[in-house]
């Protein structure tokens, strides 16, 4: 546990030195807060029926989305980029000559990156109901915290996956180019998939994003309980079950690689 | 025992292919020979000196020694341990100094630095005030930030980081690259000193400075585009014929 904390510890030192991009961080909260604020007033009183099942309200179904689509983000980015500034920066060298194992390494360097989402998301909600009257009244915190975990482990094994690209390939990763665009498109973010052709739906429901953003909107919005969300649940579970230890097996082998080929720390 | 026997160790790194070579030849591996079937026997608290010039492929051996970079044939034992097989107790054995000031984070002090680096390694937080102290390091210095470092100091934290686990092997890599003479000339009585007469370590340094080596080393090897040229007592060798016969 100490090694981890120190990673947090090591992360928050660095990030929290650049103090403006902290502050440009949360204005961008707000301003995203502004876009969906108008674009939800171009849709007012509507009845949009694929709405229904999320309360009807767009303004509340887009700002949850943005909060929980952040994560899928710092997954698939930030243990990819940790490896890329490894590797640019030379630090990653240094630290596997350390007594830590590699899977330790790479997760303890993401944990930074999803407590940093995990507080701009709370800010993000805070300012939408503090600013923009977004009712969460109904909200079911367990449900939320359930998911919350489920949606960073499931991803996790994408962005861990992402990062064996990473080592290999240095840049040009393929898992984060298509799974990004597909789930920005198909996932759920801006829109229900219910208006999506029946052959599209078929897609999103591949993806774990399309899971984690109905389970989020369905506690926060609608109060769901945790036997209410259980296919969703189950579903992030065996994401991540088969997608973390295939994800970690796949890392070792590309570092292997890299050193095989002598390019840890090329990039 | 030796503390470390290279018994015919090859490396070869696989060539980047160019665009035509992709369509022409997609199944052709094009290679480099980085070393060539290397034999040395490094002793038990012995100064041993890499020498060669850049290509040479000191940081190639030296990183087979670390675990960073896998030989392709032949083998390197650390204290009796295979690299290869043996990787994670190779790791508690050696102390890898990396010259390159951007193996550090450059927005943490250099105490934040050595820190960090000792809860990975399970050493306790104590050690580090002891070893910042050990290189010359004042407390002053060790709170500043690292990018505020000047070339010697960093060289020093590169040390103190190499030395946290206590290992019984220091591995260096160009120790004193960018220093100035007098940094240098204290970096290497640093070396000689400190670690090997008082802390009896075993010491391997790559340099291209063939005074450095003259200065501190007990035995060298010189290595030539991935060959050793020769090998023995720094007195024995005629380094400037040797060299320049190259």
């Amino acid at each position: 546990m100490a090694k981890v904390f120190a990673f947090i510890w090591r992360d928050f030192i660095t990030e929290s030195s650049y103090k403006l991009s902290f502050l440009l961080q949360i204005f961008n909260l707000f301003t995203s807060l502004l876009l969906f604020f108008f674009l939800s007033k171009l849709l007012e009183g509507l009845d949009i029926i694929s709405l229904k099942p999320y309360g009807g309200d767009y303004f509340s179904f887009v700002v949850i989305g943005g909060a929980f689509f952040a994560f899928f983000e710092v997954a698939l980015q930030t243990l990819s980029k940790s490896i890329r500034d490894g590797q640019m920066l030379g630090t990653l060298e240094a630290l596997l000559v350390t007594q830590t194992e590699i899977p330790l390494i790479l997760i303890a360097s993401s944990i930074y990156s999803f407590i940093w989402a995990t507080i701009k998301s709370v800010i993000y909600l805070l300012l939408g109901v503090l600013l923009f009257d977004l009712d969460l009244s109904n909200a079911n915190f367990i449900g939320v915290a359930v998911m919350l975990l489920l949606t960073i482990t499931a991803f996790s094994g994408f962005g861990i996956l992402a990062a064996s690209f990473v080592m290999v390939l240095k840049k040009g990763d393929p898992i984060n180019f298509i799974l990004s665009n597909l789930s920005k498109l198909l996932g759920g973010f801006y829109y229900p998939i219910s208006v999506l052709p029946d052959w599209l739906q078929v897609i999103s429901y591949l993806l774990p994003v399309t899971y984690v953003l109905e389970g989020m909107r369905l506690a926060f919005l609608q109060g769901y309980t945790i036997s209410q969300l259980l296919p969703n649940i189950m579903v992030l579970s065996i994401f991540s079950l088969i997608m973390l230890p295939i994800s970690i097996w796949i890392f070792s082998k590309a570092v292997q690689r890299a050193k095989q080929d002598g390019t840890l720390t090329q990039y | 025992m030796y503390s470390i026997e290279i018994q015919n160790l090859s490396k070869n790194f696989p060539q980047l292919k160019t665009y035509s070579d992709i369509v022409l030849h997609p199944f052709t591996k094009q290679e480099t020979m980085a070393l060539r079937n290397i034999n040395l026997k490094i002793k038990q608290g012995e100064l041993f000196g890499l020498l060669g010039t850049n290509g040479a492929g000191k940081t190639t051996l030296l990183k087979i020694l670390c675990t960073l970079v896998l030989p392709s044939s032949g083998c390197a034992l650390v204290q009796g341990l295979d690299v290869k097989q043996q990787a994670k107790h190779v790791k508690r054995l050696i102390g890898y100094v990396i010259s390159d000031e951007r193996s550090f984070y450059w927005r943490l002090t250099g105490k934040q630095n050595l820190l960090f680096f000792a809860s990975l390694n399970n050493i306790l937080a104590d050690k580090v005030d002891y070893l910042l102290d050990s290189v010359g390091l004042t407390q002053f210095d060790a709170n500043k930030l690292f990018k505020d470092y000047s070339t010697g100091m960093r060289k020093k934290l590169a040390i103190a980081r190499g030395l946290l686990t206590d290992p019984e092997i220091l591995i260096m890599d160009e120790p004193a690259n960018g220093l100035d003479p007098l940094a240098a000339m204290r970096l290497q009585s640093l070396i000689r000193e400190f670690l090997v007469e008082q802390q009896h370590k075993t010491v391997i340094m790559a340099t291209h400075d063939l005074h450095q080596v003259e200065a501190i080393c007990d035995r060298i090897a010189i290595l030539d585009k991935g060959e050793v040229k020769a090998s023995g007592k720094v007195g024995d060798l005629n380094l400037m014929e040797i060299l320049s016969n190259g």
